[in-house]
C-alpha cells in the first residue's frame, strides 16, 4: 500500500516530463501552410505571420545564433481515436549577426542538412529567411494512400528564448495546419 | 459422650486445570527506513552530492549556450523543482491527513503530535518561505542591476567603434577593388600585349603603395553550356601578407561574383592574428558582360582585429546576457527555489520523522499500557533506540513482566484457595450433612452466647425451633424442662472444668424422653475460648432396655424363687385336704374351703409365674413369610360370636406384601391387644384392625384402634413397662411381652389417641 503514492509521485514526474510532447497549441494559430504534392514530394509552403518581434531582432542583434524550427507532420485523421502520423521533418531557419562586421550569416536546414546559406545586411532579408518558405520538400508520397485526406500540421519555435516560467514545458511557439487531399 | 466423625475424607470437588502461562507476545516489526541510520547517512549524502552538483552547474551557467541554458538547464532545473513541490505537497498532505485522521479517531498523542508537527512545520516553512522570497526579490534585483544605461552606452559605442572601423577599412577594400575593376576590361580583354603584365602593371601599384596587401584578377569565361569558368589570372601580394592565408577563399569569392552573388565580402581569420578582408568587384567587359573579377585583399593587423574583436565580443555578452536576462534570472531563481524546497522538504521530513520519534515510544507505551490494563500482561514493547526512550520501553517491559509474574501467583494462589475453599465447604457440607442425619442432637454457641448450630435431631428432641440460630441460648432454652442444658453451657462458657455427662429427663410429646447430654469448650487457633458445644443424646430406648432387662431379670428370679414353693404349699394343702377328710364335717368344710382358697391362689401364683417366666426367657422369633391378613382373619375367628355388642372392623391393603414374622408370637400380639381393645371398650364398641403398606420405608403397618375411653397421655410411656396395668386384674406383663415381640421382630410400637375417641395402637414391622 505504501507503494501507491511513490507511484502516483512517479506518474506525476513522467506525464511532467511528457507533457511538452502532449502539449497543446496555445494561442491561435499564426503559420500559413500550403502543402503541395507533386512528383512524388509533398512541397509545403509556408510563412509565418510576426514570427520576428523586437525581442527576436534584439536576440539577433545580441549575436546570439537565432533560429526558428519548424516541427512538420502529415498526419492523417482516425475516426473516434488519435490521429495517426505519417511522417515528420523539421525546417530549421538559423541567422546569426556579426556585431563587427554587421553582417547576418543565415543558413537553412531540412532533417538536419543545410540546404541553403546566405549572408546579408539586410534585415527585411533576415526576416524573410526565418520566415518565409517556398515549395520546401517535406515528405514523400510513397506512403500516402490515393484518395486519402490528409493534414499537415506545423509548430514553430524561436530559439533560443528569452521568456522564462516555472513550468517545465514550452507553451510558447505558433502553429498551424492545413488539409489536403492527395490525388496521385 | 464423644461424637466422632467418620474418618474417610469428604469428597473434594475437581477443580479445572490452572490456566496455562500466557506465552509472551512475539516483538512489533521494525520500520527498515526510518530508523536505519545507515540508510538515512546515505540519503544526507545523496542529498549534499545533488547540491553539490548543482551549485557546479550554478555556477557554470553564464558559461552555456543558451539553447544548453534554456532547453536543459532550465528545464532540469524547472523539472526538479515542481518535483521538489510536488513532493512537499505530498508529504504536507499525507501528513496533514493522517494527522486530522488520527485526531478524529482521538488516538493516542494525536493532539501532541499534531502541535508538534504544527510547531515543526511552522518552523521550518515560514523561514524557509521568507527567505525565498526576499531571495528571490535579491536576486530579480540584481539581475535588474546588472544592466544599467551607462553600461549599455560604453559597450554600445566600443562596439560601434569597432563596427564603423570595420567598416569604413572593409568599405576602402571595396572601393580599391571597384576602382581596379573599372580599370582592367581592356587589359583582360585586349590581345595587344600579354594580358597578366597588363594586369599586373595595373594593380602592382596598388600593393606597393600599399593601399591594399593583395589584389587577385581572374578571368571569366563561358564554356560551351554557357557554364561560368573562373580562372586565376594573376595575383599580387605583399610581402607583408601573412603567410597562412587562404587562396581558396579568394576563389570562392571570385566564382561568387561571377555568378552575380550579391555578398561580395569576405573576412578571413588569420590563424596568426590579423584578419584579411576581401572584396570583389566584378570587371564588366564592353558587352555588358563579367569577364573578370577582382579580389582585392586588405589586411588588419592582429592587434587592432582582436581589440576590435574584444570591443564586439564584450557587446555581443553583454547583450546576449541581457537578452537571456530572464531565463538566466529564472535558472538562478530556479535553482534557489529548488534548494529552498529540498530544504523544506528535508526539514519538513526531518521535522515529521522526530515527531514520530519522540510520540510513537510514547504512543507504543500509551497502547501497550492500555492493552496491560486491559490484561494482556504478555504485551512487551522492542525498544528501539538506545536513549532514554529505549530505557523508558525496557522499564516498561519489566514492570509488565513484574506484573504477569504477579498475576501468575495471584492465579495461582486463587486457584490454591478455591481447592481449599472447596475442601472447607465439602468438610462443612460432610459435617452438616452428619449433622443433620445423626440421631445425636447437636446446639453449638459462640463466646457470646449466642446460638450458632442447631441440629435437626436437637430440633426434634428438645422441640425447638431449627431456624433458632443466632438467638441467645438462653432465650432459645428459656423452657424449664431445658434448664439442665442451659446450665450445662453457662458451666462451659464460664470457663469451668468441662462438667460430665448427665442425663436429663424431658417430657416430649406426653412422653418422657431421656437425654445423656455432654457439653465442651471450643477452642480456637490461638487457644482462646470461642464457645461452648452441647451434644445429647436420646437414651430412652437404652433407659427402657435396661429396665425391661431389669424386670426381666427380676421376673426370672422372681419365678424361679416362687415356683419352687409353690408346689409343695399346693400339695400340702391337698394332703391336709386328705387328713381331714374323716374330721367332724364343720372341720370337713374348714379345712376344704381353706385348702381349695390355697390350691387356688397358688394355681393362680403359678400362672402368674408362667407368665413371668415367659416374659423372663421369651424364645427367638421363627419368622417365615406370612400373609398377614390371613393371620389376623385366624385370629379374629376365635373372637367370632363372643360379643355381641362388639364390631371388629378390619381394613386390609391388599398391596401389602408377605411379612417375615413368627406367626405365633404375631398372634400373641393381636390376641393381647386385641383383649386389651375388647376391654376398654366394655365389650361394646368398635375395633378397627387397619392393614397398610408403606413401600417408601418398606414398613408393613398394622394399625389397631378402639373407641374406648382412650388412655392418658401419662400413662401411654408407661403402658409397656412391666408390672404397669391399668386393669384391676392381671400381671401387667402383656403390653411389655407385646413390645418385646414386635422390638425382636424389627419392628416398634407405639400408643396414641384414636379419633374421635379412644386409643391407637400402631406396630410397624419390616418387610
Amino acid at each position: 500500500m505504501r507503494r501507491i503514492p511513490l507511484l502516483l509521485l512517479l506518474a506525476g514526474l513522467v506525464s511532467l516530463a511528457a507533457a511538452p510532447q502532449a502539449a497543446q497549441p496555445a494561442g491561435t494559430e499564426s503559420i500559413r501552410v500550403m502543402p503541395l504534392p507533386r512528383d512524388g514530394q509533398v512541397y509545403v509552403s509556408f510563412e509565418l505571420a510576426g514570427g520576428v518581434t523586437e525581442e527576436l531582432r534584439e536576440t539577433i542583434r545580441s549575436g546570439l545564433q537565432t533560429s526558428f524550427a519548424y516541427d512538420f507532420e502529415l498526419r492523417r485523421g482516425v475516426p473516434l481515436w488519435v490521429d495517426r502520423t505519417i511522417a515528420i521533418a523539421t525546417v530549421v531557419a538559423t541567422v546569426q549577426f556579426d556585431n563587427l562586421t554587421r553582417r547576418h550569416q543565415m543558413s537553412r536546414l531540412i532533417d538536419g542538412r543545410v540546404e541553403d546559406a546566405l549572408v546579408t545586411e539586410n534585415q527585411a532579408e533576415v526576416d524573410h529567411w526565418l520566415t518565409k518558405f517556398d515549395r520546401v520538400p517535406l515528405f514523400r508520397t510513397t506512403e500516402l494512400e490515393p484518395n486519402a485526406e490528409y493534414y499537415v500540421r506545423v509548430r514553430a519555435r524561436a530559439r533560443p528564448r528569452s521568456t522564462w516560467s516555472l513550468l517545465p514545458w514550452d507553451r510558447t511557439g505558433a502553429w498551424g495546419h492545413a488539409r489536403f487531399t492527395f490525388l496521385p | 459422650m464423644a461424637l466422632r466423625l467418620r474418618d474417610a475424607e469428604p469428597p473434594t470437588p475437581s477443580l479445572p486445570d490452572l490456566p496455562a502461562p500466557w506465552p509472551a507476545a512475539a516483538a512489533p516489526r521494525r520500520r527498515p527506513f526510518r530508523d536505519n541510520s545507515r540508510l538515512i547517512l546515505s540519503g544526507i549524502l545523496l542529498l549534499v552530492g545533488a547540491l553539490a552538483t548543482l551549485l557546479t552547474i550554478a555556477n557554470r551557467s553564464a558559461a552555456y549556450s543558451p539553447d544548453f541554458l534554456v532547453e536543459v538547464v532550465l528545464y532540469a532545473l524547472s523539472v526538479a523543482d515542481v518535483t521538489m513541490l510536488a513532493a512537499l505537497v505530498f508529504v504536507l498532505a499525507r501528513n496533514i491527513v493522517k494527522l486530522i485522521v488520527e485526531r478524529r479517531r482521538a488516538l493516542p498523542f494525536a493532539r501532541f503530535r499534531a502541535k508538534l508537527v504544527a510547531v515543526l512545520l511552522g518552523m521550518t516553512l515560514i523561514p524557509s518561505v521568507l527567505v525565498l522570497i526576499v531571495g528571490s526579490e535579491v536576486i530579480r534585483t540584481s539581475a535588474d542591476r546588472w544592466f544599467n544605461a551607462p553600461m549599455d552606452e560604453v559597450l554600445s559605442s566600443a562596439n560601434r567603434i569597432a563596427s564603423d572601423y570595420y567598416r569604413d577599412r572593409q568599405k576602402l577594400v571595396t572601393d580599391h577593388a571597384q576602382r581596379i575593376a573599372r580599370m582592367l576590361p581592356a587589359e583582360l580583354t585586349g590581345a595587344s600585349v600579354p594580358m597578366t603584365s597588363r594586369v599586373r602593371d595595373v594593380i602592382a601599384p596598388e600593393v606597393t603603395l600599399e593601399r591594399l596587401q593583395m589584389v587577385a584578377v581572374y578571368g571569366v569565361h563561358r564554356g560551351a553550356e554557357g557554364a561560368l569558368q573562373v580562372v586565376p589570372v594573376i595575383d599580387v601580394a605583399s610581402p607583408n601578407l601573412p603567410a597562412g592565408y587562404s587562396r581558396a577563399a579568394a576563389d570562392r569569392l571570385a566564382e561568387r561574383t561571377a555568378s552575380g552573388g550579391a555578398e561580395q565580402r569576405a573576412l578571413e581569420t588569420l590563424a596568426g592574428g590579423g584578419e584579411l578582408m576581401r572584396a570583389a568587384a566584378p570587371v564588366i567587359g564592353s558587352d555588358g558582360r563579367t569577364v573578370g573579377v577582382v579580389v582585392a585583399t586588405g589586411l588588419l593587423s592582429g592587434d587592432l582585429a582582436e581589440r576590435s574583436r574584444r570591443m564586439t565580443r564584450a557587446y555581443e555578452d553583454y547583450m546576449q546576457l541581457r537578452v537571456l536576462k530572464q531565463p538566466l534570472t529564472g535558472a538562478y531563481l530556479s535553482f534557489f527555489l529548488m534548494l529552498t524546497l529540498m530544504i523544506m522538504v528535508g526539514a519538513t521530513w526531518i521535522g515529521l520523522y522526530f515527531a514520530k520519534r519522540i510520540t510513537r515510544p510514547v504512543q507504543m507505551l500509551s497502547a501497550a499500557a492500555r492493552e496491560i490494563g486491559a490484561g494482556h500482561l504478555d504485551r512487551r514493547l522492542e525498544p528501539e533506540t538506545a536513549d532514554e526512550f529505549g530505557s523508558l520501553v525496557e522499564a516498561f517491559n519489566s514492570m509488565a513482566g513484574e506484573l504477569a509474574a504477579s498475576r501468575q501467583k495471584l492465579e495461582q494462589s486463587t486457584y490454591d484457595l478455591q481447592r481449599k475453599h472447596l475442601e472447607v465447604e465439602g468438610r462443612r457440607r460432610y459435617i452438616e450433612t452428619v449433622l443433620e442425619r445423626i440421631a445425636t442432637g447437636v446446639i453449638s454457641v459462640d463466646a457470646a452466647g449466642l446460638v450458632t448450630t442447631i441440629n435437626a435431631s436437637a430440633a426434634r428432641l428438645l422441640g425447638l425451633d431449627p431456624y433458632a440460630t443466632g438467638r441467645p441460648a438462653h432465650d432459645v432454652l428459656a423452657r424449664r424442662d431445658l434448664a439442665p442444658l442451659l446450665d450445662l453451657l453457662h458451666k462451659v462458657l464460664r470457663g469451668r472444668a468441662e462438667p460430665p455427662a448427665q442425663e436429663i429427663a424431658l417430657m416430649r410429646d406426653d412422653r418422657e424422653v431421656h437425654l445423656a447430654a455432654v457439653a465442651s469448650a471450643l477452642h480456637g487457633e490461638s487457644g482462646a475460648e470461642e464457645g461452648a458445644v452441647l451434644v445429647f443424646d436420646d437414651v430412652t430406648p437404652l433407659i427402657r432396655s435396661q429396665k425391661v432387662a431389669a424386670w426381666r431379670e427380676v421376673a426370672r428370679r422372681l419365678a424361679h424363687e416362687i415356683k419352687n414353693p409353690l408346689t409343695p404349699i399346693q400339695l400340702s394343702a391337698e394332703r391336709l385336704r386328705r387328713h381331714f377328710g374323716a374330721a367332724a364335717p364343720a372341720t370337713q368344710a374348714l379345712v376344704a374351703e381353706c385348702t381349695s382358697t390355697i390350691v387356688a391362689e397358688v394355681d393362680s401364683l403359678k400362672g402368674l409365674v408362667d407368665e413371668f417366666s415367659q416374659f423372663a426367657r421369651m424364645p427367638a422369633p421363627r419368622a417365615v413369610p406370612t400373609d398377614l391378613h390371613v393371620l389376623l382373619d385366624d385370629t379374629l375367628t376365635l373372637y367370632n360370636g363372643l360379643f355381641s355388642h362388639l364390631r371388629i372392623d378390619p381394613r386390609y391393603d391388599p398391596a401389602l406384601p408377605l411379612v417375615r414374622v413368627d406367626p405365633d408370637q404375631i398372634k400373641r400380639v393381636l390376641v393381647n391387644l386385641i383383649d386389651n381393645a375388647i376391654e376398654a371398650t366394655s365389650r361394646s364398641g368398635t375395633i378397627t384392625i387397619e392393614t397398610q403398606h408403606d413401600p417408601s420405608n418398606n414398613l408393613a403397618r398394622l394399625v389397631l384402634a378402639d373407641n374406648g375411653p382412650g388412655i392418658p397421655p401419662a400413662d401411654r410411656d408407661k403402658l409397656f413397662m412391666p408390672y404397669y396395668s391399668t386393669k384391676k386384674r392381671g400381671s401387667g406383663l402383656g403390653l411389655a411381652i407385646v413390645r418385646r415381640i414386635v422390638a425382636e421382630h424389627g419392628g416398634t410400637i407405639e400408643v396414641g389417641e384414636n379419633t374421635p375417641t379412644g386409643a391407637r395402637f400402631t406396630i410397624e414391622l419390616p418387610c
